[in-house]
């Protein structure tokens, strides 16, 4: 007899129909599992077999083909467990209900409990898309299923009450629709700029950095907590949007990132290694996998020792960079993922790390400093428009009075400064001053003459490079935005200009 | 390029790997003026010992390796000044085993200006880096700057000379090279607007013993040498023993105690260097005159900014904050503007020093 059941499989963040055929013929004993399935779906034959037995059902003693159409994509994964084995108990007459529309996801126990999958929620998301609107599911992921509005999602607990629901014994309800406005509110950050002692201007790039979608390098001595201030910057951004948290949701799905919680609530913050090759930043994989940069898509890819990480490495974040997006092209196919982030980076201002201490010498030669800050190329360097110094940390001491504003203040004025951003670029297609062209620039950043002036000679006498200029203009349209005028004037120049301790002249 | 007979025998002289300072040196002493071939090759056998000599005699006479060697120099755009030459600098005359032929690329003529030499560790202070380019600057008014390649000081200071033209860059190695290869674009602009200068053949390549070799020329061509960095063992202060040596006049910058690059300035001024702070300590010893810079047009804000930072000498910018009463960050724009003004120097750090006016 012949039966069919629903599934999906991924393809990058797409989900794809998977068809589960069983068909159980007299003959030999066999069990015959065809479809491009790799080595997690072929195993399945022991975890079905097991779980049948063990949910007080039969596995039938017969020749069973299993097919997983369509046959020419690669199956990966070990969500095919659930639709292959009720698919095998349907074709042998033990479960006569229809199946028809209704998608399985799981993964089997030996004893016929569900386990957890990855990659539920892009599956699901696509499924709905296509007119599916039943699921069943691992319980384990029914909060990430939580949010998909206006489908019923099963989230059931194993072999048997999957049974139980296709008979009609028993009353199961569908997992609950969850407010996403809820769980922001649950939410919290482990840190908080109010944490950080000090730091005024680095803080004060932060915020401009956060305002404009800026990308930033804190430039300082070990041990300055510039990864504390680098930590705080997703707290300081504007919160996700809805489908802004389900992309993220999605990426962190896929790779098995995703915590209890089922949904991404908070601003990504990666740290990948300065070890990290150039496919685990951005993906690959025979079935290719998003990277780090995807991963810390609409949130902060924080590089930390900037120039230790390999060159290739770093070169490939410049097109994600320009594009916000990645797609990544191996020979099972090519996948797109999003890669929206705001890049962080940190760096010793020189190789013994002393440059500009005022108690510590620096023992490094020039041409040393030249060579090590010559390892992040130019072109990278101009997609990082804000360049700030943080300070030893005996500064503290200064100003220890303890009035640090806290990331909710901070963040108040990032928003103000972004809705004055969308309402500036509501034609333009960009979200904010950072991903200004050429033609915005021109557009929105008209400079007065004395602007002109001072921005003249502020590129002659502190010998700024040419790649500076438009730098330093956006970087004062955030800054002018902040300081809620709608003309750049030239204290907002000569403030940008102060962000650069890796331009200009360094004798 | 025409060269006359002595000038063109000095040269092919120098072409020879064999001929050493002592031959040299016998070489500019006997041969002031034109001699007769005869006498030529007497005086070459007894210096150069008949082995060599006959190594070299061919090559000597020959007219075709004369007119190889003068167009392979011009292929490399170099001149030669030769110790017979006119614009041979008489400061170089006055010293024991002074160069047979200078290798020039650029404007030779600032070899007949008076020279004022300034020198320093590669190991050099941010701060230092900055004001002695200023003061380079400076002093290019005056004076042809001499200065050696290296990185650091004497980075500096070609830097602050180059704009004007007035600088001749001594180059230890031959100018077949450039070394150190960092410095490629200020030996680009030097041979444009001022003069590299060396005393090897272009085909010598940078080596260790050169450098004392290059820092007695720097001595004896300047007036006066300033030594703006030097440690414990550092060519700056080879450069400043010759210029005791010759009778030169050496300037120190000063250094406060414990400081690695400065060690070798402060042993300096003990021994009678004088101590400098500032370019009006150099232009007293010549009594020269230098117009006082315009004083940029400064703000309330920014006069507040500038007094904090110059009676602090160096200040964090948090300092500055305090002794103005507002936040750090709130004086950026004042503090870029000042920068860009010339009235501070940034350090790096977030720290910034008052420029030496």
């Amino acid at each position: 007899m012949l039966s069919r059941v629903m599934s999906f499989a991924l393809r990058g963040l797409e989900g794809v129909p998977v068809e589960v055929e069983t068909d159980i013929n007299k003959g030999l004993v066999a069990y015959d599992l065809v479809g491009l399935p790799d080595a997690a779906v072929k195993e399945s034959k022991e975890r079905v077999r097991s779980a049948i037995k063990n949910s007080a059902l039969r596995f039938p003693v017969s020749k069973i083909t299993i097919n997983l159409a369509p046959a020419d994509i690669k199956k990966e994964g070990s969500h095919y467990d659930l639709p292959i084995a009720v698919s095998i108990l349907k074709a042998s007459d033990q479960l006569p209900s229809d199946t028809e529309g209704v998608v399985f996801l799981g993964e089997l126990a030996l004893d016929g409990t569900l386990r957890a999958v990855t990659g539920m929620l892009p599956m699901l998301i696509s499924a709905k898309a296509r007119g599916f609107t039943k699921f069943i599911v691992p319980y384990p992921n029914a909060n990430e299923a939580s949010f998909i509005e206006g489908a019923s999602v099963y989230a059931l607990r194993s072999l048997k009450e999957v049974v139980a629901f296709l008979s009609g014994e028993g009353t199961f309800q569908p997992v609950e629709h969850r407010s996403y406005d809820s769980v922001v509110r649950a939410r919290k950050y482990d840190c908080d700029l109010c944490f950080v002692k000090g730091q005024r201007i680095a803080k004060r790039a932060l915020e401009i950095a956060a305002a404009g979608g800026h990308n930033i390098l804190l430039v300082g001595p070990p041990g300055t907590g510039k990864t504390m201030l680098a930590r705080c910057l997703p707290t300081i951004m504007p919160d996700m949007t809805f489908e802004e948290a389900l992309e993220v949701t999605k990426i962190h799905s896929v790779s098995g990132e995703l915590s209890e919680e089922g949904i991404v609530t908070l601003r990504p913050f990666r740290t990948p290694h300065h070890t990290a090759t150039t496919v685990s930043l951005c993906g690959g994989g025979a079935n290719v996998r998003p990277g780090e940069i995807s991963k810390a898509h609409n949130g902060v890819l924080f590089l930390d020792e900037l120039p230790e990480y390999s060159r290739s490495a770093l070169e490939s974040l410049r097109q994600p960079l320009e594009d916000g997006q990645i797609t990544v092209t191996r020979a099972g196919g090519a996948a797109t993922f999003p890669a929206d982030f705001m890049l962080c980076a940190s760096m010793n201002p020189c190789p013994c790390g002393n440059y500009g201490s005022a108690e510590l010498v620096c023992t490094c030669t020039p041409a040393q400093i030249k060579r090590y800050r010559s390892k992040i190329s130019g072109p990278l360097l101009d997609r990082i428009d804000l360049q700030v110094e943080v300070d030893s940390v005996k500064y503290d001491d200064l100003i220890s009075d303890g009035a640090e504003e806290t990331s909710a203040q901070v963040k108040a004025r990032v928003e103000a400064a972004r809705a004055v951003q969308r309402e500036r670029f509501a034609e333009d297609g960009i979200r904010c001053n950072a991903s200004m062209g050429e033609r915005q620039l021109k557009k929105y950043c008209r400079l007065s003459r004395e602007c002109e002036q001072v921005l003249r000679s502020a590129f002659e006498n502190l010998h700024l490079s040419v790649r500076a200029r438009s730098r330093i203009i956006k970087v004062a349209r955030t800054i002018a935005d902040l300081d809620y005028s709608s003309e750049i004037q030239p204290r907002h120049i000569l403030e940008a200009a102060s962000y650069r301790s890796l331009d200009g002249d360094m004798l | 390029m025409n060269y006359t007979s002595q000038e063109l025998n000095a040269i092919v002289l120098d072409s020879f790997e064999k001929i050493t300072y002592k031959v040299k040196q016998e070489i500019t002493e006997n041969f002031r003026f034109s001699v007769p071939r005869k006498k030529y090759e007497g005086f070459l056998i007894k210096t150069l010992g008949e082995g060599v000599y006959n190594k070299v005699r061919e090559q000597f006479f020959s007219e075709e390796y004369r007119r190889q060697v003068v167009s392979s120099l011009e292929k490399l755009r170099i001149t030669c000044v030769t110790y017979f030459s006119e614009n041979y600098p008489e400061n170089f005359r006055n010293i024991p085993a002074p160069p047979l032929v200078l290798y020039c690329r650029g404007n030779a003529d600032l070899l007949k200006r008076r020279a004022f030499a300034i020198v320093g560790s590669r190991h050099t202070l941010p701060k230092v880096l900055k004001d002695t380019a200023e003061i380079s600057s400076r002093l290019a008014e005056k004076f042809v700057i001499v200065t050696g390649t290296a990185d650091g000081g004497d980075t500096a200071a070609a830097e602050g000379a180059v704009a004007s033209g007035n600088l001749i860059f001594f180059a230890a190695q031959g100018l077949g090279y450039r070394y150190p290869a960092s410095n490629a674009r200020l030996y680009r602009r030097a041979e444009e607007k001022g003069l590299v200068i060396s005393e090897q053949r272009p085909n010598v390549r940078a080596s260790g013993y050169l450098f004392p070799v290059r820092n007695r020329l720097i001595a004896a061509l300047a007036d006066g040498v300033l030594i703006v960095s030097a440690g414990e063992k550092s060519g700056a202060a080879i450069t400043a023993e010759y210029a005791f040596e010759y009778g030169k006049d050496v300037f120190c910058f000063p250094y406060s105690v414990g400081v690695p690059s400065g060690v070798g300035c402060n042993r300096l001024i003990k021994k009678g260097a004088y101590l400098t702070e500032n370019i009006l300590d150099i232009s007293e010893a010549y009594g020269l005159d230098f117009t006082p810079r315009v004083r940029p047009v400064l703000t309330e804000r920014e006069k507040e900014v500038l007094s904090s930072i110059q009676s602090r000498g160096e200040a964090h910018v948090s300092q500055v904050a305090a002794d103005v009463g507002c936040n750090a960050f709130e004086l950026l724009a004042e503090l870029s503007s000042l920068e860009v003004k010339g009235l501070i120097i940034r350090l790096g750090g977030n720290r910034y020093a008052a420029a030496d006016q």
